[in-house]
């Protein structure tokens, strides 16, 4: 099973603050890994290092082997890795069909394109249609993205990253805001949607523990900074010592 | 060399112009957040009424040595038109900003034909009563005295400014609502009317500048519109919303100006565009400026 | 807008003023020049403000970079081809445009604004500075041109503005809106519109988002200076002043005027523009503070402009009917 995605000895500092400390994790082919922690343990940062937007004071963080200390979301889209945000993140005056082109065109390669008509290019058009109709999204093609429901917006914002064919997706809790009940049905969406559009990995950083424990492979949590664990989640859950450190109360409780 | 310093003496009394509508500037965007293309007006607004008002008292026998107060008396009776200009920008609050800029350009445009209409096209000046204050002499060195009062009314003033945002509780609101408008709401703070004593207060100072400048330049109609310029000079290289920056970035501007004649008469105004453009590159938040999204 | 909805506009519009010169005065038909030439500018103006979300209050530069090319050109250099000034103007807009555009792209908004307002007052100072070069505040002469090859030595000044060069210009903003019209409509238009719409998220979905504000700001160049030269062709003189701020400012009220959100925005603004201007100016010297009041009553009641106001009333006549 080849590496997808991988922190070797990552420390990161901010001026004196030490933010993460020589952190090691992988993600590998057909792996959901759950990055879980409380406020504060270092999780945004090491999305962001995964993202590029940062590069570690120390240590590599690797994408498909390659170093992306610091490249950016730009370079990483076409390298093949999305991120979906916590706060829903959409372009308020473009159509559905719109946003996911967008990204159907990074993917595609044609952003360059200064005159040929988007109208009229069926492997784009195709390729939208496709995307939406995983998420359910194909008979709203025409809606103004600002018109949609909270759901649908959130829907999109997925389809968009889905729509670059990444190899590993990065969720950062994908179901914050959404109701417990319709927690599992967007989880399993997602992770249907992500077999059937070809993603390789999926890291989820999640604070739901019901969640974490029913979709991941392994569950890697961080507190101050550093990975108190690295397990799967039946050993993880039988280790009460461990979820008092990350969520603070037992679980059953 | 004291031609040298006669110059410099110059650059700083511009400077002290500078400083005071840089000042009504750097308020109304740090509480309000708009940048006010029309602070070449108030400006202007000033000068010419500070003529008519002085040319008005001395048919009534008034000293030519009440000039001085004369002048920043006339700038703060201005101070009337700050209110409903609010009013008027109340609307493009919380807008995109281009809506913002665009909404003062209107004013600017307006305002231009409101001179022309009250004082017409050809350009104003005060006689040179000013004089009456004398000339201070050291040497070869010699500055109207007047320039000298002008220089120490913008040091007062900035001394005042700094006192009063920094000590009064007044000022302190003015400060809190700049830095987190929703939390002063919350605290039951009556920011519209925060908003309207700031802005009339920016135009203020606007306006004495405007009619502190008059005994020594005329009242034009360009005035107004070259002014902004060289007003958003000082607050981009001060720091846009810092006092301090606009305290620094005026010296800058009026120094460069004064120096620039003497050494590099060639580009005299384009050092100015060069440093704002080397400030907006290399520390785009100014020399004071806080960074902000 | 629709694809059909928009060639209707395209083809009335067009054939309208085809028609023009037939029905108005020449008076008239001699001040519909600059209206083209702001019309191209503003188009690409819109490129930059309208689809991709950048406010440039400095580019009446380019507009004189057009018109000081021109003069060069054909005032210096003697060359007769207006087709070759144009196409010369357009790629040294474009030369000068990459670099002032790559240290200005990195900021948006409100430092946009103050860079590009810089970069103009600087090209301003210039054009006065070294009037050796430029003419000062005098100018350079700009003299007449063939157009495609052709001198028409028989028409004076007036004729030839009002008939030849009336439809010469008319079919270079044919020219210019189809081209405009695919650019904003390819896959690199949409990726400028998600760069307007969200920076940020763009980024996530591959959008050299530095590069395309990057690309946007020198194509709007091109058009600034396509418009520049017919307006200098026109008076024959390359004027200061025309890029002077406040000039900068009157293209962005005509984009506003008109109305940004559209495609056609742009050119409705500067026809209305330039034919208000006119009738304001022989009705009150006052003209100025009658604009003024209508761009705030824009600003404040109807920040979509006239294309806004006649999509709405579309609507609901629309709406009206079912």
């Amino acid at each position: 099973m080849s590496l997808l995605l991988e922190a070797r000895n990552v420390s990161k500092s901010y001026g004196v603050f030490r933010a993460l400390e020589n952190v090691n994790m992988t993600v590998s082919e057909n792996e959901l890994v759950s990055v879980v922690g409380p406020n504060g343990a270092g999780k945004t940062t090491l999305v962001n290092l995964f993202t590029g937007l940062l590069s570690p004071t120390s240590g590599e963080v690797l994408f498909m082997g390659k170093s992306i200390a610091g490249v950016g979301p730009v370079v990483l889209a076409d390298r093949g890795m999305a991120r979906a945000f916590q706060l829903i993140q959409i372009f308020p005056k473009l159509t559905v069909a719109e946003t996911i082109a967008a990204a159907v065109v990074s993917q595609q390669k044609k952003r360059w394109r200064l005159v040929s008509q988007l109208s009229s290019d069926l492997r784009i058009s195709e390729r939208v249609r496709e995307v939406a109709e995983i998420f359910g999204l194909d008979h709203r093609l025409n809606t103004v993205a600002a018109s949609l429901s909270q759901g649908e917006k959130k829907l999109l914002d997925v389809a968009s990253a889905f729509a670059l064919d990444p190899q590993v997706i990065l969720f950062d809790e994908p179901t914050s805001g959404v109701s417990t009940s319709d927690k599992h049905a967007i989880m399993k969406t997602l992770i249907a949607a992500g077999k059937i559009a070809g993603v390789k990995g999926i890291v989820l950083v999640e604070h739901d523990m019901d969640l974490v424990a029913a979709y991941s492979s392994r569950i890697i949590a961080l507190a101050g900074g550093r990975v108190l664990a690295d397990l799967p989640p039946d050993r993880f859950f039988s280790d009460p010592h461990l979820i008092d450190t990350v969520i603070g109360k037992r679980k059953g409780h | 060399m004291s031609a040298f310093a006669n110059i410099l003496a110059g650059g700083v009394f511009h400077a002290a112009v500078l400083f005071l509508v840089a000042a009504g500037l750097q308020l109304v965007f740090g509480v309000q957040k708009i940048v006010n293309l029309a602070c070449g007006s108030f400006y202007a607004l000033g000068a010419y009424f500070g003529i008519t008002f002085i040319n008005y008292t001395t048919q009534f026998g008034i000293s030519p040595w009440l000039i001085f107060p004369g002048l920043i008396i006339s700038g703060i009776m201005l101070g009337f038109i700050g209110p409903p200009i609010e009013r008027i920008l109340r609307s493009v609050y919380g807008r995109d900003e281009s809506f913002q800029l665009l909404l003062t350009f209107a004013l600017v445009l307006i305002f231009q034909d409101v001179f022309k209409f009250i004082w017409g096209a050809n350009p104003r000046s005060l006689d040179s009563a000013y004089l009456v204050y004398g000339t201070l002499r050291a040497g070869d060195f010699s500055i109207p005295v007047y320039n000298l009062l002008v220089i120490l009314a913008a040091i007062a003033i900035a001394g005042g400014l700094g006192l009063f945002l920094q000590r009064t509780n007044y000022g302190r609101l003015l400060r809190a609502t700049a830095e987190n408008r929703a939390m002063a709401e919350a605290l039951g703070v009556d920011v519209r009317r925060i908003y309207s004593t700031v802005f009339t207060l920016g135009a203020v100072l606007g306006t004495i500048a405007g009619a502190l400048v008059v005994p020594t330049a005329a009242a034009s109609l360009d005035m107004a519109i070259e002014f902004v310029i060289e007003a958003f000079a000082v607050v981009v290289i001060g720091g846009l919303g810092s006092m301090r920056g606009a305290l620094v970035g005026a010296l800058i501007v009026g120094l460069i100006r004064a120096l620039s004649i003497v050494f590099f008469p060639e580009l005299e105004v384009l050092a100015i565009y060069l440093i704002v453009i080397g400030v907006l590159i290399f520390r785009p938040v100014g020399l004071f400026g806080r960074s902000f999204a | 807008m629709t694809i059909n909805s928009a060639t209707l506009t395209a083809l009335i519009g067009t054939a309208a003023l085809a028609l023009l010169p037939l029905v108005l005065p020449p008076y008239y038909v001699g001040l519909m020049i600059p209206f083209f030439g702001y019309a191209i500018a503003l188009l690409g103006f819109n490129l930059l403000f309208g689809y991709t979300g950048l406010l440039s209050f400095g580019h009446a530069m380019f507009l004189g970079l057009g018109a000081y090319g021109a003069a060069v050109m054909s005032g210096v250099f003697g060359v007769k081809s207006f087709e070759l000034v144009l196409l010369a103007v357009m790629l040294g807009s474009a030369v000068i445009a990459l670099p002032i555009a790559f240290l200005c792209a990195r900021y948006v908004g409100i430092f946009f604004g103050m860079l590009t307002l810089a970069f103009g007052m600087l090209f301003y100072s210039f054009l006065f500075k070294f009037y050796h070069l430029t003419g000062g505040d005098s100018g350079m002469r700009v003299p007449r041109m063939n157009i495609l090859g052709l001198t028409f030595e028989r028409y004076n000044k007036i004729e030839f503005l009002a008939g030849p060069f009336y439809y010469y210009c008319l079919g270079l903003l044919v020219i210019a809106g189809l081209v405009m019209w695919r650019i904003v409509h390819s896959p690199f238009g949409l990726h400028l519109k998600t760069i307007r719409d969200n920076a940020r998220k763009a980024e996530y979905l591959g959008v050299h988002v530095h590069r395309f504000r990057l690309a946007a700001f020198v194509i709007s160049a091109a058009f600034g200076a396509v418009g520049g030269a017919i307006l200098a062709f026109r008076v024959g003189l390359a004027d200061p002043e025309l890029v002077y701020w406040t000039q900068s400012g009157q293209l962005v009220f005509m984009g506003v005027l008109g109305g940004f959100s559209n495609f056609f925005g742009p050119i409705i603004g500067a026809l209305t523009y330039t034919l208000l201007q006119d009738q304001l100016q022989s009705l009150t010297e006052y003209w100025r503070s009658m604009l003024g009041v209508i761009l705030a009553l824009i600003v404040i009641g109807f920040p979509e402009g006239i294309a806004g106001l006649a999509v709405d009333l579309r609507r609901r006549l629309a709406r009206r009917s079912q």
